[in-house]
């Protein structure tokens, strides 16, 4: 008895929704299906390091890409966070290069804090909001305000959002931190694209997994395991042991696979 | 130097304003002197007019006499709550008189009538018949320049009646179109427009406290009833807003304004009160009640319709509402220009073709600014671009073999370009928009002799893979200048 008629409720609101207009919802088949290699579980903090402030485009590069697994119709958007003195030290994200990247910059979008407390204020917020996928924050300094509890709270607010918090960071040295996962990125020399030999090719990271694991009982990436993967249309890309050295045959893009390139994105979307 | 303003006791010693002041100094030795702050007192007297609004929503300071000490109101439907015109500049002048202050007020048709009424004459009140009244006043009651009054005394016009009947044509010629404006701004055949200080609202509410309040969380919980009143207000004509203002007027003359704005049109109480908080927080410094705070405004501008929403049992969960309300959470706690997003511009300079955009104020994309491009474009770019050193790179259009940025040496093993992007000659006054105002614009390194850029993308031998680019070509007069601008991922 309870039961039906909370089916009949449910019925009800979803013949609503379907009569009110929901602008930022349109276009929901163009969201990429979640799944494949190296994608971590939605609802965690990730912690995710550079050694350096010049590798930063790597750190950001695998933060968004992990970010855009986590879009869904219903959580639109990421938001990106940085502390408006970093700006010229550390660069911003461009509107065209997200493009370029695979994302449609319409759904990202920047907040820029005056302080750190500002900033983790501002994460907060934005996790426990429901339709925002994911939080990307860009932290270049130390700080004393990011410290174990601060992090413990984010975990708690993302376990009970569900929404994904990336941390990315710049250091050799690693704080003592609540997030569940922690990954090491660093750039690595591209696999040149078939007809230009000189020419710098999809973007290849080494990726080290230092805390946390993804998979079930199949443990697709254990603890302290690194890999060589492309960022390319498809998502993440496993370089193979005989790929390091010389370049090998890929598949074809898979037809309706979400294009990372922007020409074909704009063109899609005009 | 000379004498601007003194006291009564000084008058009655023989000084005048504009006196020089070695005289006044040689006819009273013991003086009490203090240079005058201008911008200060304009700023006093700004906060005192602001604090007028509370008798009636359109105030201003007239400033084309002096930057202070002529304050307007316009006072048109109000007077009743006074008990008519008489009884209003009674009050108010009364209210002033209290505080040790000289007033002389006047109430008229027209702004120059009612400035030359305060000034020239006794504080009355003046119905229809302005003309009769200004013709016994002398010509300064015009708001005249010195000159002009000057002049006009040299010819024997001392009253403004004597203007009436005198030919346009000539006093133009001889005095300038300000004089004939002036005359008829004060006669009412001209219209004349003042600009209120504070914004205006079409919808507000207001509470006024017996006993004066100081605690934030007593204006921040005013604010939230306020906000439950004038929710009610716009409810009923099925309207919304898209900006709050709160005004605190304190008993010591000042007003506070705080201001919120919502990026969809609102009447959610709980949503007002929520961003008034927020926009407190980032306030906890500034914040002072003074001696405490006698009324409290808020007022809803920018107003549109909303339609009615099914709320309660039938709520759906709607991303696109809740996004729109965290954004401006944000944006009243992190400041107006802190939450973002990226809007395309038609445009091939890099910096220029992103324009970053409020997200509390989003306008609809260009669709010319959605052209595809042809080359990749980087995931970070620099606000600025920054210089690096080059050695020996191919002539005329290779890529460089290495770099020194920040010190430190790059080599490059792997490089594509060049992309040559040209300047826009058809608005090369535009200035740059990337960023804030408050970041170094662009175009102080390189726009002297801006030519064509050539773009390169380069991977060096660690894999970090850069976006640079040559400004000028080799062989021209100049030597060409290499510069940072960008990180691929």
């Amino acid at each position: 008895m309870l039961g039906n008629r909370h089916l009949a409720l449910d019925t009800l609101r979803q013949q609503i929704t379907a009569l009110e207009t929901r602008p930022v919802l349109q276009g929901e088949e163009s969201v990429p299906a979640r799944a494949g290699f190296l994608v971590a579980p939605r609802g965690a903090v990730h912690e995710v390091f550079a050694d350096e402030l010049r590798e930063g485009g790597a750190a950001l590069g695998f933060a968004l890409a992990q970010a855009r697994s986590m879009l869904e119709p219903l959580r639109p958007a990421i938001l990106y966070l940085q502390l408006q003195g970093d700006a010229q030290e550390a660069g911003v994200p461009y509107g065209l290069g997200l493009g370029s990247f695979g994302l449609d910059p319409q759904q990202v979008v920047f907040i820029r804090a005056q302080t750190i407390v500002e900033l983790l204020w501002a994460i907060e917020e934005a996790v426990a909001c429901r339709p925002v996928g994911a939080v990307v924050a860009d932290i270049v300094h130390l700080h004393k305000a990011l410290d174990f509890t601060a992090s413990r709270r984010l975990s708690l607010r993302a376990a009970a959002s569900g929404s994904s918090v990336f941390l990315v960071r710049y250091a050799r040295e690693r704080e003592a931190s609540a997030a569940k996962f922690r990954w090491k990125i660093a750039p690595a020399q591209s696999r040149p694209p078939p007809f230009d030999a000189t020419a710098p090719g999809p973007p290849r990271w080494r990726v080290t997994l230092e805390k946390g694991s993804l998979g079930g009982r199949r443990r697709a990436a254990p603890e302290g395991e690194d890999f060589l993967v492309d960022w390319t249309e498809h998502g993440f890309e496993r370089v193979g042991a005989d790929d390091r050295t010389r370049g090998a045959q890929r598949p074809a893009p898979l037809s309706g696979a979400p294009s990372a390139a922007l020409g074909d994105r704009l063109s899609e979307a005009s | 130097m000379k004498l601007v303003a003194l006291d009564q006791r000084a008058s009655a010693e023989g000084l005048f304003a504009g006196q020089n002041l070695a005289d006044a100094k040689a006819l009273v030795p013991n003086l009490e002197l203090r240079e005058i702050d201008r911008p200060f007192i304009e700023q006093v007297f700004g906060d005192f007019a602001d604090w007028h609004s509370n008798a009636t929503p359109i105030v201003t300071v007239l400033t084309d006499h002096a930057a202070w000490g002529d304050l307007m109101l316009d006072i048109t439907g109000v007077s009743h709550l006074f008990g008519g015109e008489a009884a209003m500049l009674e009050t108010l002048s009364g209210r002033l008189e209290a505080l040790g202050l000289t007033v002389r007020g006047a109430i008229a048709p027209t702004v120059g009538a009612a400035w030359a009424l305060a000034h020239f004459s006794s504080p009355q009140v003046v119905g229809s018949d302005v003309s009769e009244v200004l013709a016994h006043l002398p010509v300064a009651a015009l708001r005249l320049e010195e000159s002009q009054v000057a002049g006009l005394e040299h010819l024997g016009l001392k009253q403004v009646g004597q203007l009436y009947s005198r030919d346009r044509r000539a006093l133009k010629a001889r005095f300038g179109t300000s004089l004939l404006l002036r005359l008829d701004q004060a006669l009412g055949y001209v219209e004349e427009r003042v600009r209120p200080r504070l914004p205006l609202a079409e919808h507000y509410v207001e509470r006024r406290f017996a006993e004066p309040i100081g605690l934030l969380d007593d204006v921040l919980m005013t604010a939230h009833d306020l906000a439950l009143r004038l929710s009610s207000d716009l409810e009923t004509e099925g309207v919304g807003a898209q900006a709050f203002h709160l005004f605190l007027y304190r008993v010591d003359h000042k007003v506070m304004t705080l201001s919120v704005n919502a990026a969809r049109a609102t009447r959610d109480a709980l949503h007002i009160g929520r961003l008034f908080a927020h926009r407190a927080e980032r306030l906890v410094g500034e914040y002072d009640a003074g001696f405490g705070i006698d009324m409290i405004r808020l007022a809803a501008s920018s107003i549109s319709p909303v339609a009615a929403v099914q709320i309660g049992a039938f709520e759906t969960e709607d991303g696109a509402a809740s996004l729109d309300r965290l954004y401006d959470r944000m944006t009243s706690r992190l400041g107006p220009l802190a939450v973002v997003r990226s809007k395309p511009v038609n445009s091939h300079i890099p910096e220029r073709a992103v324009k970053l955009e409020p997200m509390v104020a989003r306008t609809p994309d260009d669709p010319q600014a959605l052209l595809p491009l042809g080359a990749p474009r980087p995931l970070k770019l620099l606000p600025q671009p920054e210089p690096i050193s080059v050695s020996l790179a191919e002539v005329p259009d290779g890529p460089p073999p290495n770099m020194v940025w920040r010190r430190v040496t790059y080599r490059f093993v792997r490089a594509s370009g060049p992309e040559r992007i040209a300047v826009e000659w058809w608005r090369s006054a535009d200035r740059l928009q990337l960023g804030d105002e408050a970041q170094p614009s662009l175009d102080r390194t390189y726009t002297e002799g801006e030519t064509a850029r050539d773009y390169f993308v380069a991977e060096d031998d660690g894999g970090r893979r850069f976006w640079l680019f040559r400004q000028g070509l080799f062989g021209a007069s100049e030597q060409p200048k290499w510069f940072l601008h960008g990180f691929f991922a």
